[in-house]
């Protein structure tokens, strides 16, 4: 090996990236609607994880990373950053849902009934045999279903445990907290977390670092209308409608400051259709604000650092694969401070 | 495209934390920190902090591991150069922004100059204490006991600190501060630096800044001398230079070479132009 010149870096990437697109280029026969529609799951996720609601910008964003939906997500933050904003759009009540599904685990019968939708949840994973499913669809009313979350009279009836609210919202891509971090900015972060992530996360409190045990109280997924107040006539309007997936969740009792015993909850949501990310989402909502009874604290998802800050999949992405930059500088000096030490440590033996 | 990629509330909110962290040296500034089309964690804070303060009449110079033409430093720079159309440069003495990642040139820096530094860990505590709210304290306390101990530690066990770059140092007598991960070589050309050195985190939100002629020490017992790396009897193979901080370079038929790390000395030198 020769001395590394310093003209060959800017070939270098040339060549790499005509590679790597080469490698991928058949996605110039598919259409981003096509993405969109067939694989809109991986879309939903890549809007949730981007942090930006497009469906065409997440359907191209896949297609330009050949699948990769990491880096598609990645595509749509660093579009995120060019774009102004134009404000802070009113609150979405999941409650106001039209929904497309919606489930409770905690009640046989609820107000509204349970929906199961679409849901793959009942398929039989076989690879290779496929039976089409026929379904008599005139037997369904195709009128809009909107109903209230199957946790609504335990909350009428005050037995659940509510959280103070925050005084004013954060919007951690403005300004990022500092610990300890405001309600609003942690369900920010948890909102846009990575989805795999999150279900480690979550998944480290079911079994073995904690014992919150969830109960699905109330899972939808539909859509939610958007309004925002016109810059100029200062109206509300309708901006658009997003779809959107949102899970409550029930965990145990907890005594409260004023000796009264209430029933502790965790709320998830996400842009998108996303069930595995909203559940996880609600969990980690319920380590973070209520103790574990078995293992006290010294979980792993009770802990706000934790959660806040390794739950980013740009993030983490990023950093991970940064190892994969020259270090040869840092590594020099490691192996001189090295080279001292066993220095050291030889002269000692001689004493 | 915008001049410079960030919308103009971007650089206005990241120029105030660069002030501030201009004001209080060593002391980690907050700022929301943009996604950019360049990964987390391959210098975006550094990105950020030039990309806000860049403007028409600037001189750009990139290095990555002392290395202009390194595959990183190449992507940052023709990144920048898409979105400010600015001149670049190779040359120290020339550039007016140097956006470096893990060293400081060789030529000494001037007055008017600036060196951005990336910086993928800014809290100095992050290896005694995990907790950023502690964290907080600690540096509000000036409490770096922490930091002692393992120094202590280190050096009782290893007669020295198993710490090889991004050396922790005091800043201003005030503020323990992780100067990015420069060799201990470099450490010592923070203190009383003529240029302005901005460090930015972009994954970790973090900036903050030695101004110009700024009192700046290793973190080390008074009775043990500040060990760096050091190239005893060794001469750059291409250019002949000594005394500077030098790539240890293993060729085919088994013998080890010597380079300059900063690749654009060498040139210079080469040249005869030092």
């Amino acid at each position: 090996m020769g001395y590394v010149a310093i003209k060959g870096g800017e070939e270098a990437i040339k060549n790499s990236l005509a590679f790597y697109e080469e490698a991928i280029q058949t996605h110039q026969n598919i259409e981003a609607s096509f993405v969109e529609n067939a694989l809109r799951y991986g879309v939903d996720r890549v809007m949730s994880e981007g942090s930006l609601y497009s469906k065409k910008l997440a359907s191209l964003a896949i297609l330009k990373s050949g699948g990769d939906l990491l880096n598609a997500s990645f595509f749509l933050r660093a579009h995120r950053s060019s774009c102004a904003r134009a404000g802070i759009a009113k609150t979405i009540y999941t409650d106001d849902m039209r929904v497309a599904r919606r489930i409770s685990s905690a009640f046989k019968d609820i107000k509204g009934g349970q929906i199961l939708g679409p849901s793959n949840d009942y398929e039989v994973k076989l690879i290779l045999k496929k039976t089409l499913n026929k379904t008599v669809w005139n037997e369904y009313k195709d009128e809009d279903i909107f109903v209230e979350s199957a946790l609504k009279p335990l909350r009428d009836a005050n037995m659940v445990k509510t959280l103070p609210k925050d005084k004013t919202i954060s919007d951690i891509t403005r300004v990022f907290p500092s610990a300890p971090y405001p309600r609003s900015a942690v369900m920010q972060v948890m909102a846009r977390g990575e989805s795999g992530s999150m279900l480690g996360f979550a998944y480290t409190s079911m079994r073995g670092y904690g014992d919150i045990h969830p109960t699905i109280g109330d899972l939808r997924l539909g859509s939610c209308e958007v309004k925002f107040t016109h810059p100029l006539t200062k109206n509300e309007v309708k901006i658009g409608e997003i779809d959107m997936t949102a899970c409550e969740v029930a965990a145990t009792f907890e005594k409260q400051n004023d000796g009264s015993t209430k029933l502790t909850t965790g709320f998830g949501c996400c842009f998108g259709f996303n069930e595995t990310k909203a559940i996880s989402m609600s969990i980690l909502d319920t380590t973070l604000y209520n103790k574990s009874h078995t293992i006290g604290q010294g979980g792993i998802a009770d802990n706000f650092e934790m959660i806040v800050h390794h739950i980013d999949g740009i993030e983490s992405q990023g950093f991970t694969n940064h190892y994969k930059l020259p270090h040869y500088v840092t590594f020099q000096a490691d192996l001189q401070v090295y080279e001292n030490a066993k220095n050291y440590a030889k002269d000692g033996e001689k004493k | 495209m915008r001049y410079g990629f960030l919308d103009e509330d971007a650089k206005k909110e990241i120029r105030r934390a660069t002030l501030k962290a201009i004001a209080i040296p060593g002391y980690q500034v907050s700022f929301a920190s943009r996604e950019l089309p360049i990964a987390r964690g391959w210098g975006t804070g550094g990105l950020q902090v030039t990309l806000s303060i860049i403007n028409e009449d600037d001189c750009l110079k990139v290095i990555d591991q002392g290395c202009d033409g390194s595959v990183n430093a190449v992507n940052i720079r023709n990144f920048i150069v898409s979105v400010t159309d600015n001149a670049t440069t190779l040359d120290t003495q020339e550039a007016t922004i140097i956006q470096s990642r893990h060293r400081i040139p060789e030529e000494p820096l001037k007055e008017g100059q600036t060196l951005v530094l990336q910086v993928p860990y800014p809290e100095v505590l992050t290896n005694v204490e995990a907790d950023s709210f502690k964290q907080k304290v600690m540096h509000a306390n000036s409490d770096y006991a922490k930091l002692w101990v393992l120094l202590y530690e280190d050096t009782a066990q290893f007669g020295d600190s198993r710490i090889g770059h991004r050396y922790p140092v005091m800043v201003h007598d005030r503020y323990a501060m992780d100067p990015s991960p420069i060799p201990k070589y470099d450490t010592r050309k923070l203190h009383n630096n003529k240029a302005l050195i901005l460090l930015g985190a972009g994954r970790e939100k973090k900036i903050y800044a030695i101004p110009p002629y700024t009192k700046v020490e290793p973190l080390k017992f008074e009775d043990r001398a500040f060990k760096v790396e050091s190239f005893e009897n060794k001469k750059c193979a291409r250019c002949g230079a000594s005394g500077v901080f030098m790539d240890e370079v293993h060729t085919d038929d088994g013998t080890v070479k010597y380079y300059c790390n900063d690749t654009a000395y060498c040139d210079k030198k080469l040249e005869g132009k030092l």
